[in-house]
């Protein structure tokens, strides 16, 4: 069976200076797979072209069997690649439960016209995001907050808010950036826990990180390093590996 | 006064909606108002036309105008956005001048006929303020329905974080574009209710102070508060009647009354409002 994600022969330069050489690697379906690399190793890059918010010079992502190089984000989105940001990007001005209703919108279908004139079909629809942002604020502990304007919280619950509108939103393939940058420790264990349950739920989970303690939930990572891909397998195996210690863990 | 708070109010509320839940400034109000002004004027006078055929003509070109022009440059974002729709409000002001076969030039069309609802003359300014009131408070009521269903979280999910909405797969550039053409027929609409109520219409009434005066409503009045509409509109179409009592310094004062609300109200009186409201409650 072919993998959900596969990245081929990606290459992308900025100014002269080669960020990602050829990178190749697939992300199987089911499961969590890391990315990890030391600063400036293209990480970033690397996320941007997949998600769509950056063209490769060459090469292809294909995604569920289609090329998907030339796709927008919300195309992307829609099939159910979706991202979340390194620093997290709630609305800061609409409350956590409003967030997470802004996170039903690909399920959802009413137009303009029919909200302007609160049809039947659009009351029924804003119903049923109510209730479904009320359960995701319930299953990732925002219940005591879901009133407050999401920007007014502190940076690890806006992570969840971010996290829990990713996933309200359905997805087939989840694409963390950092997802532990500014957590502290206890908040880092709740987020590895999260992720291995949204795992069991049948979600694909790409991790980028450069934190070791995080990508233990991973079953295969990726190491990127200089904009190529240096080694691959499980994180035992990583470590072993001469070239990450020297590269990445500094050893 | 009422009469005209309610006008600005109708086509101030494109504006409001545009800047406060979008984050667009948009100097281009006149034209629109404008467009519904002329349509209606041109559609009764000159063509004998039933006067709804007007508004809906207003409308009509409003929209069309929007999506055209609108497509292009709601790629742009920020103050260069702003500029090119202070662009298109000056090639506005331009066309109503040049155009006299349709706009009359500089002489304007006047006698525009009065509305009339099922027989019942609205020739008054009383019954004419019964007939605006309703409709800027439907109005009003569609907007509101707008804001709490799927369309308007997007709108207020792209203001926010734009990427992160792209990524829930909002068409940023499309639901702008669909604003945008609201905005226009809402300007439309208030401008041929204006040109029915003082039954002459001329270039005068289209200019780019015009539009920067809806702009400025929709600042005063708060515009992430669609109540502050009507108080912004109350403001700019009062405040400078009231102040001509006190002689010829009556643009300086109402310049210093503008500074004053700008400092101590920085979210404006529907937002100032929402605040007294909310610290009542609390109390």
């Amino acid at each position: 069976m072919a993998a959900l994600l596969e990245v081929r022969d990606v290459a992308r330069s900025f100014r002269g200076l080669q960020v990602l050489r050829d990178v190749s690697f697939d992300v199987e379906e089911g499961g969590i797979v890391g990315l990890i690399g030391p600063n400036g190793a293209g990480k970033s890059t690397l996320f941007n072209i997949i998600s769509g918010f950056l063209a490769s010079d060459r090469g292809q992502v294909i995604y569920a069997g289609a090329d998907i190089s030339g796709r927008s984000v919300p195309q992307r989105s829609r099939a159910g690649l979706v991202r979340t940001f390194q620093t997290p990007q709630v609305f800061a001005h609409l409350t956590v439960l409003e967030n997470l209703i802004a996170g039903c919108y690909k399920h959802t279908n009413t137009g303009v016209l029919a909200n302007l004139f609160a049809s039947r079909r659009s009351r029924s629809e804003l119903h049923r995001m109510h209730a479904d942002a009320e359960a995701a604020c319930e299953k990732f502990g925002l219940t005591a907050v879901r009133h407050r304007p999401a920007g007014k919280l502190p940076g690890g619950q806006q992570r969840l808010v971010e996290l829990a509108r990713a996933v309200i939103g359905k997805p087939r393939l989840l694409c963390l950036d950092e997802p532990s940058s500014g957590l502290n420790t206890g908040e880092v264990t709740g987020l590895m826990a999260a992720l291995e349950r949204l795992a069991a739920e049948g979600i694909t989970i790409l991790l980028v990180s450069h934190d070791m303690d995080l990508v233990k939930v991973a079953s295969v990572i990726h190491v990127l390093c200089f904009g190529e891909i240096i080694a691959r397998g499980p994180l035992v195996e990583i470590r072993r590996d001469a070239r990450v210690r020297e590269a990445y863990l500094g050893a | 006064m009422l009469v005209f708070t309610g006008l600005y109010s109708i086509a101030g509320l494109g504006v409001a909606f545009l800047l406060g839940q979008c984050g667009i400034v948009s100097l281009a109000q006149s034209v629109f108002f404008g467009i519904g002004a002329y349509a209606s004027a041109y559609c009764t006078t000159q063509l004998n036309w039933w006067a709804p055929s007007g508004f809906v003509i207003g409308i009509a070109a409003s929209a069309a105008l929007a999506v055209a022009v609108g497509w292009p440059i709601l790629r742009l974002s920020g103050y260069f956005l702003a500029l090119a729709t202070l662009a298109l409000a000056m090639i506005g002001q331009v066309l109503f001048l040049e155009w006299d076969w349709l706009t009359g030039g500089t002489l304007g069309i006047g006698g525009i006929p009065k509305l009339s609802l099922f027989g019942f003359d609205l020739r008054t300014p009383q019954r004419f303020y019964y007939f605006v009131w309703p409709v800027a408070v439907l109005v009003l009521w569609l907007h509101a329905n707008l804001l709490g269903a799927r369309n308007g979280f997007a709108t207020r999910a792209m203001r926010d974080a734009p990427a992160a909405a792209a990524v829930l797969g909002i068409d940023t550039h499309v639901l702008k574009v669909k604003i945008f053409v609201s905005s226009a027929v809402l300007g439309s609409l208030g401008g041929s209710l204006f040109a029915h109520y003082v039954s002459f219409v001329s270039v005068d009434s289209f200019t780019v102070e015009r539009a920067i005066n809806f702009l400025l409503l929709a600042v005063l009045g708060g515009a992430k508060t669609i109540v502050g509409t009507v108080l912004g509109a109350g403001f700019v179409t009062v405040m400078p009647h009231w102040l001509t009592g006190f002689g010829d310094i009556h643009p300086l004062l109402f310049a210093a009354c503008l500074i004053a609300a700008v400092m101590f109200l920085p979210e404006g009186f529907g937002g100032a409002l929402q605040r007294a409201l909310r610290r009542g409650r609390e109390a």
